[in-house]
């Protein structure tokens, strides 16, 4: 075994112990501060594991995409929502817990045994190595030209419909009769039918908005 | 003529790794109570699939890569996904004052 | 080393060439000749990438002249040219939601009619065609393609008739309105038609993300915002486990991400890993169209989300995710058609039994469709399950014969809403006397939809159970049938409720209706789409014969359909050849 590969090796174990408790953390630790910082290091440990495959355009991608931009608008989400909640207690949440950890071993075993025991066709031929971006640039304008062109609706689309939900402004009137609106549905909430007296009924819960 | 090395670390090793990220996803989807924690663990499955298709596209597709360009467009829209979602989630917020997913019964689930 | 999905790149000119010379080297050489053309392209991509997408009015003109790498016949981008007027008429109606509120209320519903009315007539242009795969196979233009885009452009030139007056009334912008809306249409229309995984994802996102949009479009409504949270979630969920399966399908084929390529790969795999692909793509694809159990976010969606949204997700939304099965099914995994025929079996008898019989406890009416719909998915996936040509050509008649009925009802419900604010099922009662042409509309409708004859839904029903019982689909048609009855059970106590009982027993808000007045902006559209569904609701059943050749000929003009109908047969030839005794018809085919 040559130093590089050993090198390899260790870092790739780094990454991924890195990568499974990060991930681990994300997703039972209680503050969820610590998740949203965790999360960020799975992001950053993923964009180790591109370097390893050689593929440093894709790395450097997660690191702007995920890191910069998604990391940081979960931070920011995190804040504006961040009251203290005292969450009501589910009963039996322990074996809830513990059954789709289950149902999620039972996925994980699959998935393993498909790919472990899958012929891949390893190897492939040599890679291509630092012309890679080149060739990411010549299918986003050949091959991938559709999709491509898609994705800038998409992006577009996307842009305008989270300013449109999330920003504030309240039309006081219907443009065309004058009347007052609360940008609800047309279909208000109403009592059911069938009032039962134990539990408050939705009515209530609109009420206070 | 000297051959690049092949790498060290098997293909298998990679694909092990997206599954445990993946199976991790899956249960935070299913268990978070905080609907920005159910979003982290959507990305986390989002990332597991990027981490197979690099690994596939270096391993066997060394030549065309197209599945970095498909990780690329998976990077794309998962970002413009969360920003939608976490607006989504912002005006939800202002009507019902709380995260909690098991509060948000209005409609019955 | 054969791996290189060469037949994919390029049109037919290539096609020829790059047969011949099937090895790693002459790929290599031609892609260093593509490469000539980024010497080109730089003045493309110096545009914005909006206006680039509109490629089919910006030709790559000056690609022809260097006579190396991609050509815009290659390209073939006039196989987008409906996409592309869609696309103009969005930006356009975001330019002008720029001058103003008043401006956009004046002014983007003629653009978004222009838009769609040039959409559908390029359709029709492109019916029959001479196909050739564009985008150097990302899309294909085939006449399966056209027919469910033609429908997806249909359901979102009505749904937008009627949604005017309702997005107004609640006071939300209405430029961004329609703009999302035809977004989400674009992201449907590419679905349709697309032959790539990279592709179909994109277009599936954009359609996705799009609705989230919409469902959660009244933004002071809480049960508008839960609705488009749980649709996300749950969405993106579905996303990237179809993202997994499709990154499993990438590493089978050994590096190409083409459907063909991938259906190719198909024929030679280990099982495990075909299996688990097949159940996570057939997972997207049962959520995407509603399929029992991937269903639990359709009513908590269709309640919460704007009326019309509704009215475009159940029926655009769904006729996508009906292309996309027969795309990745039929044309991918038709290897394996007894494996996922029994699954969609399955969800097809789930999805009709629990649809239909928990739609007879619901007691609004935004509710009552959505099992509703989930029930009618059901029955267009015994066509699906038949993989005959009538079987698909019954599908296609049922989506259309679907579009009209269900914009039909949906449009009359949001009619009373407009006019009452409530969608419940007993305020309906006694409508009669105060609005003739709602329960009219809504009784034939409905009528319809419980396939009643003789309604246009009738004869697209009655198709579908020939279909599958010509096919010894026994067992489908029987429960067909019954959830058939269990549905005109319901159908057929709204319309009691609306015309039996007696002016004192009308509902409150039915005694306090306001008088029916039509010259608010946007109710002219509503009226005119109203009545046109309508028309073609209880007209169409009786003059359904072009309706039928339509249909039919989107499956005869479809080649992936019809090798997979021809596959089909030849098995069944040698297994009746192979075996001295016929064999005897199986019930789940």
């Amino acid at each position: 075994m040559t130093i590089a590969s050993l090198t390899q090796l260790i870092c790739f174990a780094a990454l991924s112990i890195t990568l499974v408790v990060g991930s681990l953390g994300v997703v039972l630790l209680p503050n969820i501060v610590y998740s949203a910082f965790l999360l960020c290091g799975v992001f950053l440990s993923v964009a180790g594991l591109y370097l390893l495959l050689n593929a440093s355009f894709v790395a450097a991608a997660q690191v702007l995409v995920y890191v910069g931009a998604v990391n940081v608008l979960i931070l920011f989400a995190i804040m504006l929502v961040n009251k203290k909640e005292d969450l009501a207690e589910i009963p039996r949440l322990a074996l809830r817990r513990l059954l789709s950890g289950g149902v999620c071993l039972g996925l994980f075993l699959l998935l393993l045994r498909v790919d472990l025991t899958t012929p891949w066709a390893v190897p492939g031929p040599v890679g291509i190595g630092e012309g890679a971006t080149i060739r990411i640039g010549e299918h986003l304008f050949s091959d991938y030209l559709l999709p491509f062109e898609l994705a800038s609706v998409l992006l577009l689309m996307s842009m305008i419909g989270a300013i449109v939900l999330a920003r504030r402004d309240v039309f006081g009137s219907d443009l065309i009769t004058g009347e007052d609106v609360d940008q609800g549905l047309i279909e208000k909430v109403r009592p059911p039918l069938l009032l039962d007296p134990t539990t408050p009924s939705p009515s209530a819960l609109q009420e206070t908005i | 003529m000297p051959i690049e090395t092949p790498i060290d670390v098997p293909l298998q090793a990679y694909l092990v790794l997206a599954a445990v990220l993946f199976c991790t996803g899956v249960w935070g989807l299913i268990n978070s109570r905080n609907a920005v924690r159910v979003l982290m663990s959507i990305e986390l499955m989002l990332n597991a699939v990027n981490i197979n298709l690099m690994a596939f596209s270096s391993y066997i597709d060394g030549l065309e890569i197209r599945g970095q360009v498909f990780a690329i467009f998976v990077i794309t829209v998962a970002a413009a996904e969360a920003a939608v979602g976490l607006a989504i989630l912002l005006s939800l917020y202002r009507n019902r004052e709380t995260v909690d997913m098991e509060r948000f019964n209005l409609l019955r689930w | 080393m054969n791996r290189f999905p060469l037949y994919r790149i390029g049109g037919p000119s290539r096609l020829r060439t790059r047969a011949a010379a099937a090895t790693v080297r002459s790929t290599r050489r031609s892609f260093e000749a593509d490469m000539d053309l980024f010497g080109v392209l730089p003045a493309l991509t110096e545009l914005p990438h909006l206006a680039a997408a509109s490629l089919a009015s910006v030709p790559l003109a000056t690609a022809p002249a260097i006579g190396l790498g991609i050509t815009a016949a290659q390209l073939n981008s006039g196989a987008i040219a409906p996409e592309a007027a869609i696309l103009i008429a969005l930006l356009v109606c975001l330019l002008v939601d720029l001058a103003g509120e008043e401006a956009a209320v004046r002014w983007v519903p003629p653009i978004c009619y222009a838009g769609l009315g040039t959409a559908l007539v390029l359709l029709a242009r492109q019916w029959n065609a001479p196909l050739e795969p564009s985008f150097l196979g990302s899309f294909l233009a085939d006449d399966l393609a056209v027919a469910f885009r033609a429908v997806v452009a249909a359901s979102t030139l009505l749904s937008l008739m009627i949604s005017w007056r309702y997005v107004e009334r609640s006071g939300s912008p209405v430029g961004e309105y329609a703009a999302i809306l035809l977004a989400a249409t674009l992201g449907a229309m590419f679905l349709c038609g697309s032959t790539d995984l990279v592709s179909i994802f994109v277009s599936l996102e954009t359609l996705s993300v799009s609705s989230y949009l919409l469902s959660g479009y009244m933004k002071r409504d809480a049960r508008s915002g839960e609705a488009a949270l749980k649709y996300l979630l749950v969405g993106s969920a579905a996303a990237a486990v179809f993202l997994y399966g499709a990154s499993l399908l990438y590493g089978l084929t050994g590096g190409s991400t083409g459907l063909d390529a991938v259906g190719v790969a198909l024929q030679t795999s280990a099982t495990p890993v075909t299996a688990l692909a097949l159940v996570f793509v057939l997972a997207t694809v049962a959520f995407k169209i509603a399929a029992v159990p991937f269903h639990q976010w359709t009513p908590d969606v269709y309640e919460g989300s704007p009326t019309p949204v509704v009215a475009f997700l159940s029926v655009g939304s769904k006729a996508a995710g009906f292309a996309l099965a027969l795309r990745l099914l039929v044309g991918c995994f038709d290897s394996f058609d007894t494996q996922w025929k029994l699954l969609f079996t399955v969800l097809a008898v789930l999805s009709m039994t629990l649809g239909n019989v928990v739609a007879l406890a619901q007691t609004t009416m935004k509710r009552m469709l959505a099992y509703s719909s989930i029930g009618q998915a059901g029955f267009v996936m015994i066509g699906l399950v038949c993989g005959t040509e009538d079987g698909y050509a019954a599908m296609v008649l049922y989506m259309a014969a679907y579009l009209f009925m269900n914009l039909g009802a949906f449009a009359c419900i949001i009619l009373f809403s407009l006019r009452t604010g409530s969608d419940r099922i007993s305020d309906y009662a006694g409508l009669y006397q105060k609005d003739p042409l709602i329960t009219l509309g809504l009784s034939l409708c409905l009528l319809s939809l419980g396939g009643i004859p003789p309604m246009l839904g009738f004869f697209g029903k009655i198709y579908l159970f020939f279909a599958g019982w010509a096919d010894h689909q026994y067992l489908l048609v029987v429960v067909g049938l019954i959830t058939s009855v269990v549905s005109i059970y319901y159908y057929i106590s709204v319309i009691k409720m609306m015309v039996v009982k007696e002016p004192q027993e009308a509902s409150d808000v039915v005694k306090a209706y306001p008088p029916i007045t039509w010259n608010l902006a946007g109710m002219g559209t509503l009226r005119t789409a109203l009545v046109a569904c309508v028309l073609v609701t209880a007209v169409g059943g009786v003059l359904s014969n072009p309706l039928f050749t339509w249909a039919n000929g989107a499956v005869t003009g479809t080649p992936m359909l019809q090798q997979s109908i021809a596959s089909s047969a030849a098995r069944e030839a040698t297994a009746i050849a192979a075996a001295p005794v016929p064999p005897t018809p199986a019930i789940l085919g």
